[in-house]
């Protein structure tokens, strides 16, 4: 059922904006995850070869 | 890092508002202008519909969030950026009524039914007043989001297409109808017809 409420206080602008977090909403923001980031996956790229070219090196 | 707003001039202007958000879709940090900008307006779109304040806080910041998610998809169309964060909230309100986090509110106060009545044709006093908050509830809810906007919320029927995804026209059309549904109520309800 749909409530009604006639001539109901409005909070101020001022206690509105107190009200402001942006923060909050950055830290509400899903985390990425690193296993779909391509610096991931360029890191491990460049240190498989830098291994790989190492290990050549060294036979 | 969240930008100092201190100095931050704000502007009505689309144009400002597509720089501001071509920055935030590079750094969520850079929506920080915009959420400043909007917070009142949004929140006092929730708070109209909600029963309880702190859940109106709690909507808005998922509307400020959803944003922020989906802001990479935002491209301006005509559409002001302020309409597509009503639309947004619209979304997360009816999502909070279904998960029933809320209540579905009318906020009202006396001049708007004045307004209501007015439209009506009808000498406004208590008795009939009463009739009218007793009727309200029993319109569909997409015809009482149309009597909310233009009567309550005073919006133009550009705005609440854009809002409520119509055009104009359409907007328009179905206000007048959902104003004949009411009347029709109205007298239903009304022994003194």
């Amino acid at each position: 059922m749909i409530k009604i409420l006639v001539n109901r206080t409005q909070p101020s602008k001022a206690e509105i904006a107190k009200r402001q977090d942006f923060n909050y909403i950055l830290s509400a923001l899903p985390k990425k995850n690193l296993l779909y980031s391509p610096w991931f996956y360029g890191a491990i790229g460049f240190s498989s070869l830098a291994g790989l070219f190492l290990f050549l090196l060294a036979y | 890092m969240t930008p100092n707003l201190s100095n931050f001039q704000f502007s009505s202007k689309p144009e400002d508002d597509m720089i501001l958000i071509e920055r935030a879709k590079q750094n969520p940090a850079h929506f920080a202008p915009l959420y400043k900008k909007y917070h009142d307006a949004i929140f006092r779109y929730v708070f109209k519909r909600v029963d309880e304040e702190e859940a109106a806080y709690d909507i808005t910041s998922c509307v400020f969030v959803k944003a922020i998610i989906n802001l990479p998809k935002y491209e301006y169309r005509g559409v002001p950026f302020s309409s597509w964060l009503f639309r947004i909230a619209k979304s997360e309100l009816y999502q909070s009524f279904r998960d029933k986090k809320a209540k579905r509110t009318i906020s009202i106060d006396s001049v708007q039914i004045g307004r209501v009545m007015e439209e009506f044709s009808i000498d406004e006093n208590e008795h009939k007043r009463e009739i009218l908050l007793k009727v309200l509830p029993l319109l569909k809810d997409k015809q009482l989001q149309l009597i909310e906007m233009r009567f309550f919320e005073k919006r133009s029927f550009r705005e609440m297409g854009e809002i409520l995804e119509l055009t104009e026209n359409n907007a328009k059309v179905k206000t007048f109808r959902a104003l004949i549904k009411l009347k029709a109520l109205y007298a239903q309800h009304n022994p003194l017809k």
